[in-house]
């Protein structure tokens, strides 16, 4: 058991099983490396490769990256920009282009999808993080800001417009 | 989703918008929600929670209800 104090934080639920998850770390498959090297890239860049350059990057063939990056969004961990299966639009929490939701990591900008994906940057790099945000309706800047692995508080709400079963209907608009 | 300094922005932005209010969720609780999703989304073995894994996400956090279920079928035909 680890001497760390932990009492205090909060610990996420565990997941259940799912057939995706039986995947041995030593010999991963093609699309777990492509997974793997898409996301430690944006983390260390905060850019999203392209599949070109993924292919490049790992010295495998177009095609076989390109029919990953379309299992990885079959699977809802990738979404790729309309029209251009080659290019990634969001890598949950991160986006393959410019938002609203720009997180500063270590002198680093990153982009999220929403804000809820804007917390998921500092939690996914398990670091801290300022994310100047703003009132969805006038404008008005907000800045969150996780500290020490919490958010400071802040005054503020988060409204979801739109139920969870129809999240992925428009996953851009969500 | 859309973040907002108060419970009054929220109900402008939604007679703006022409579309009902629907829950609202404390950054506390978001936090708790990007940290179950996203903490080991660096790793081999990280995956999207599956719809039952998000029921029982959502509670944990104190979301409850169809509007929190992804195989909700009354939301069907909702925007």
């Amino acid at each position: 058991m680890s001497k760390e104090d932990t009492s205090s934080r909060w610990r996420p639920p565990s997941l259940s099983q799912g057939r995706e998850a039986i995947i041995h770390p030593m010999t991963p498959d093609l699309e777990t490396t492509v997974k793997l090297h898409i996301y430690r890239t944006i983390a260390e860049t905060t850019k999203a490769p392209s599949a070109a350059e993924v292919a490049r990057d790992l010295g495998a063939g177009d095609p076989e990256v390109e029919a990953a990056f379309g299992r990885l969004y079959g699977r809802r961990l990738l979404v790729l920009e309309p029209g251009d299966p080659t290019r990634i639009r969001m890598a949950p929490p991160f986006s393959g282009i410019e938002t609203a939701f720009p997180v500063e990591v270590r002198g680093r900008r990153y982009y999220a999808n929403c804000v809820w994906d804007a917390l998921g940057v500092p939690a996914a790099l398990h670091e801290d993080a300022v994310i100047p945000a703003s009132d969805g309706f006038s404008g008005e800047p907000i800045t969150l800001e996780v500290r020490d692995g919490r958010p400071v508080p802040q005054e503020c709400v988060i409204h979801f417009a739109v139920p969870a079963a129809r999240w992925w209907h428009d996953i851009v608009y969500t | 989703m859309l973040l907002f300094r108060s419970e009054e922005t929220v109900d402008r932005w939604c007679a703006a918008q022409q579309v009902p209010r629907r829950p609202l969720v404390s950054l506390e609780q978001l936090w708790r929600l990007a940290v179950v999703w996203y903490e080991n989304r660096l790793t081999a073995e990280s995956r999207r929670p599956t719809p039952q894994d998000m029921v029982g996400i959502f509670a944990s956090v104190g979301l409850e209800g169809p509007f929190w279920d992804p195989a909700a079928d009354q939301w069907a035909g909702a925007s």
